[in-house]
């Protein structure tokens, strides 16, 4: 009954969707809407303003850096209250990653694993330098660390990847993603400029471009590092089991 | 006919209805939380879309790429925040999940609304 209930309303919602989607513009129109305004100027001045060759890189840290900047607290937050719901694992314990599956992992896939691994965090550092002039940045690249970690964690378990990733360079680098755009903002109103505008006036014309890349590299790579540090971090709290085997010596 | 042109964006609303479904009838927590993760793809989806252009190249000043002919970063960059977010509620909500599976071995919401002590729990931890 209940399900009979819920298909309508979801079938008279799809309806209501699909005649809305009737009436909107052609998809792929350069006159809509969407392609008519603000987004010419994007495309035009974004390289010369902000010396990023890639425009969603520039829209997203220079732009729209205010949004960028609560978004990363938005994670840090998200971190915070995952610890505050599971709590953290303790330093000096050795903590277990009970493996319930029937079949432990293989010698071929912990070869593999441990070949693969270095060469995903090499291009993970790739995507997160090379994010102003290509396709990535530092949150598709701290997305990628984390899931090298998330592979390294289920084959080799918790204790191993911890040892790989102690407790205190994770608790050192939660932040570095919203220290760097505070830093970046803060260095900003030191050389005479706004806040997050990546523009010093103080300093001599012939210098901006380089100065503005540089702080674009600065908080992307605070960016990626504080991502993954937090997705790590929120694996390891999630997988962690509650008994400790034994303290370490 | 405009609903076969626009064919990404009644994907986009298909799948929403999809992910809606799944959050209202699914009694498992955990796949309800999946059916909120395919509502977001969705939206995520038809956001992207709304920035295609016909015959468009990335926005990447490259070379000698025009900028006319620049599919519209704006919804893309946006939709990078969403993601994060997107992410961290999934996170959250997760973690809580595994809370109330230790307090109470379950995870049916039907069940989970009928007990009323987590000590009444068949199966449940004791903390």
């Amino acid at each position: 009954m209940k399900k009979v209930v819920a298909l309508l309303f979801i079938v008279a919602l799809a309806v209501l969707l699909l005649y809305v989607v009737a009436n909107m513009p052609p998809m792929g129109d350069p006159e809509n809407p969407t392609a008519t305004h603000v987004i010419s100027r994007y495309l035009e001045r974004a390289e010369e303003e902000t010396h990023t060759e890639n425009v969603v890189t520039g829209v997203i840290l220079n732009y729209r850096g205010y949004d960028t900047m609560g978004e990363v607290t938005v994670i840090f937050c998200a971190l915070a209250g995952v610890l505050a719901v599971l709590g953290r694992e303790r330093r000096g314990v050795i903590h277990a990653f009970v493996d319930r599956s029937e079949v432990p992992s293989s010698v071929i896939v912990k070869t593999m694993v441990r070949f693969v691994v270095p060469f995903i965090i090499l291009f993970s550092v790739y995507t997160i330098l090379h994010g102003e002039t290509s396709p990535g940045g530092g949150f598709q690249g701290g997305a990628i660390i984390g899931g090298s970690m998330i592979i390294f964690t289920t084959i080799f378990g918790l204790y191993e990847s911890s040892r790989r990733i102690p407790l205190k360079v994770r608790a050192s680098l939660e932040g570095a993603a919203v220290m760097g755009f505070f830093l970046v903002g803060a260095l900003g109103l030191l050389g005479g400029g706004n806040f997050l505008t990546y523009a010093w006036p103080r300093v001599a014309r012939s210098l901006q471009p380089s100065l503005v890349v540089w702080l674009t590299v600065l908080v992307e790579v605070g960016v990626g590092l504080g991502g993954a540090m937090v997705l790590i971090s929120i694996l390891f709290a999630m997988i962690r089991e509650e008994e400790e085997i034994a303290p370490a010596p | 006919m405009r609903l076969l042109h626009n064919y990404h964006y009644a994907a986009a609303m298909v799948l929403f209805c999809v992910g809606l479904y799944t959050v209202i009838v699914r009694r498992n927590i955990i796949k309800k939380l999946i059916g909120l993760n395919i509502m977001e793809t969705s939206v995520f989806f038809f956001f992207v879309s709304l920035g295609y252009l016909d015959g468009g190249i990335a926005p990447i000043h490259a070379g000698a790429a025009d900028p006319a002919r620049m599919v519209n970063p704006i919804p893309q960059a946006l939709i990078l925040t969403g993601i994060v977010v997107a992410v961290s509620v999934t996170a959250l909500a997760l973690s809580m999940v595994i809370l109330l599976y230790r307090q109470y071995g379950t995870l049916d919401v039907d069940r989970l609304m009928r007990e009323e002590e987590p000590e009444a729990a068949e199966g449940g931890k004791e903390e």
